[in-house]
């Protein structure tokens, strides 16, 4: 859907603050937003814009971060770029063609715990590999294979209800993970991981971002985190939630905190986040 | 074992010295016997009930299975129509809306009041019993799976989606199951709404069930036997929502966290 109001709406924004140099290179397009908004109707009949006018492009094999307080909109915008919800305005497209629904290479690590209670932490990754073609005893025995990488294959035969949240979260990676997605989309995965386990994950993810060459969206509230791990780090701010500014994290991997330019950039984004 | 022995033991003995005190209360004459049969007044009529009948010939093992046999027939029959149809309803939205009236207006009158309607309808047999049980249960039943179906955590869905589950196959792997425990607490409910409408459903137009046995000591003063009959369905009661926990726990292993709201 093309509203050209809303674009040339969106287009003056962009000319009036602009929050980064926009690339045309189709390469460089993997994912396109395209000035997208989103409205919910709230229940007093009137409705409240989540996002408006947000523009970014994200290259393939990029690790971009979104980083922004809490109800800025990052979630909504995780879901319309995993077709799991619809813009109300613009547009995404992936490798050019429209984000109309899930399936398009999206795997999607949840904010909420998101497991299948009935199923236990094997059958729940395996879950993941029900479209592959695969047979059962083979989706299990590629399931434990995941569940060894997160570090749980202990905890197979344990239902989500008995396992901690930073266990369940584990789980969850290791189920979207299942899925081989081109494109892994993360809501805050770390969140409630203790700091041992939450970077050995970082470290983790890192490695299979490198290794199978994804592309990966993750919300975190950590600027640290953006910082170790993004290529890129999209600032959004709320009210309506939109984007306040992208910062190029030109550092070498793998990184360490007690860079000078780790610090730089650390208080460079602190500051754009608390004013 | 042996250490639980002592937390049930300060029960066990208030309740053996309210005994022993009722049963002197009533020897002594502070309490009339045909408002409080004692212990022992219960005990002799249990026996009398288990050889000769009461009325003569009627025993209460047969009262016991005659009832027991009523409200199955009600309470399956219910479940057998309310679980298929609660699953069409709660899948659509439009059709939750249009008949969510109907659900809560039926289920909210009082299931005996239904009786004389019945009783034009259907006569004072069987049928009539089987359909104020089946009444009863098949309304709560319904709305509790309308619900179980209705409201699955948003959540699931979406993760399923991004798995490219969608249409017959996402209901049958994650709205059903998630389901489940809603539809399993349905039927615990509708079973004790079976219990309380079978009393009064067998108060007429019959000699046989424990019902018709709680109206018929009534008449001869026999208050020992309505608390026989009061305590033989609280057991059956008792014995048959054990079961159902049981199967449960067996069925739904995952579902633990549910003991909390159980009752
Ligand atoms: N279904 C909905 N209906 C109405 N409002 C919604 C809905 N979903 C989200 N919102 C609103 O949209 C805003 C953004 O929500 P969102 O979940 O995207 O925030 P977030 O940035 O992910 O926050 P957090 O960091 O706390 O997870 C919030 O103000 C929220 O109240
Ligand atoms: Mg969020």
């Amino acid at each position: 859907m093309l509203d050209h109001d809303n674009l040339a709406r969106c287009a003056l924004r962009r000319s009036e603050a602009p929050v980064a140099k926009r690339t045309t290179s189709p390469f460089l397009q993997f994912i396109a937003i395209n000035s997208v908004g989103k409205t919910f109707a709230a229940r007093t009949g009137s409705s409240i814009s989540v996002l408006d006018c947000v523009d970014l492009t994200i290259a393939e094999n990029e690790f971009v971060s979104f980083v922004g307080r809490s109800g800025c909109g990052k979630t909504t915008l995780l879901n319309i770029i995993a077709g799991l919800e619809d813009a109300t305005q613009g547009q995404i497209t992936i490798a050019g063609r429209p984000v109309t629904g899930p399936g398009q290479g999206q795997g999607v690590v949840f904010q909420q715990h998101a497991l299948f209670p009935w199923l236990t932490a094997v059958d729940n990754v395996a879950f993941g590999f029900r479209k592959s073609g695969l047979n059962k005893t083979d989706r299990r025995q590629k399931a434990m294979d995941l569940l060894t990488l997160v570090g749980l294959e202990a905890a197979a035969s344990k239902y989500p209800r008995e396992m901690s949240g930073g266990m369940q979260q584990r789980v969850s990676i290791a189920r979207a993970l299942a899925l081989d997605p081109q494109i892994l989309l993360m809501d805050e995965p770390f969140g409630a991981l203790d700091e041992l386990t939450r970077i050995e994950l970082q470290h983790e993810l890192l490695r299979i971002w490198e290794a199978q060459r994804k592309t990966v969206v993750f919300v975190t509230h950590s600027i640290n985190e953006a910082l170790m791990l993004s290529d890129r780090i999209v600032l959004l701010a709320p009210n309506p939630g939109r984007i306040k500014r992208v910062f190029d994290v030109d550092l070498p991997r793998p990184r360490s905190r007690t860079e000078p330019r780790f610090n730089a950039l650390y208080e460079e984004i602190w500051d754009e986040l608390s004013t | 074992m042996m250490r639980r022995f002592p937390q049930i033991a300060p029960p066990l003995i208030a309740l053996a010295i309210l005994l022993v005190a009722w049963e002197l209360g009533v020897r002594y004459g502070f309490l009339k016997p045909y408002q409080f049969p004692p212990v022992s007044r219960i005990a002799s009529g249990f026996v009398e009930l288990s050889t000769i009948g009461f009325p003569t010939g009627v025993s209460i093992w047969s009262h016991t299975l005659t009832t027991l046999v009523r409200v199955l027939l009600g309470y399956v029959g219910a479940l057998a129509l309310a679980i298929p149809l609660g699953v069409v309803i709660g899948s659509f939205q439009v059709l939750d809306k249009l008949t969510a009236p109907l659900v809560v207006f039926c289920r909210s009158v009082a299931t005996l009041s239904l009786l004389p309607l019945v009783i034009v309808w259907f006569g004072a047999g069987e049928l009539t019993k089987v359909f104020l049980i089946g009444y009863g249960c098949f309304w709560v039943m319904l709305s509790n799976v309308i619900a179980g179906v209705r409201y699955v955590d948003p959540v699931l869905v979406r993760a399923a989606r991004t798995f490219g589950l969608h249409g017959g196959e996402l209901f049958r792997r994650v709205v059903l199951p998630a389901a489940l425990p809603r539809i399993f607490a349905g039927a615990r409910m509708a079973l004790g709404v079976g219990f309380m409408v079978i009393v009064g459903a067998e108060m007429i137009g019959t000699i046989e069930g424990l019902g018709a046995l709680i109206m018929e000591a009534r008449t001869f003063y026999r208050s020992e036997i309505t608390i026989i009959g009061m305590l033989i369905i609280g057991v059956i009661g008792f014995a048959i929502s054990a079961g159902l926990t049981a199967l449960e726990r067996l069925l739904l292993p995952w579902a633990g966290n549910l003991d909390a709201v159980r009752r």
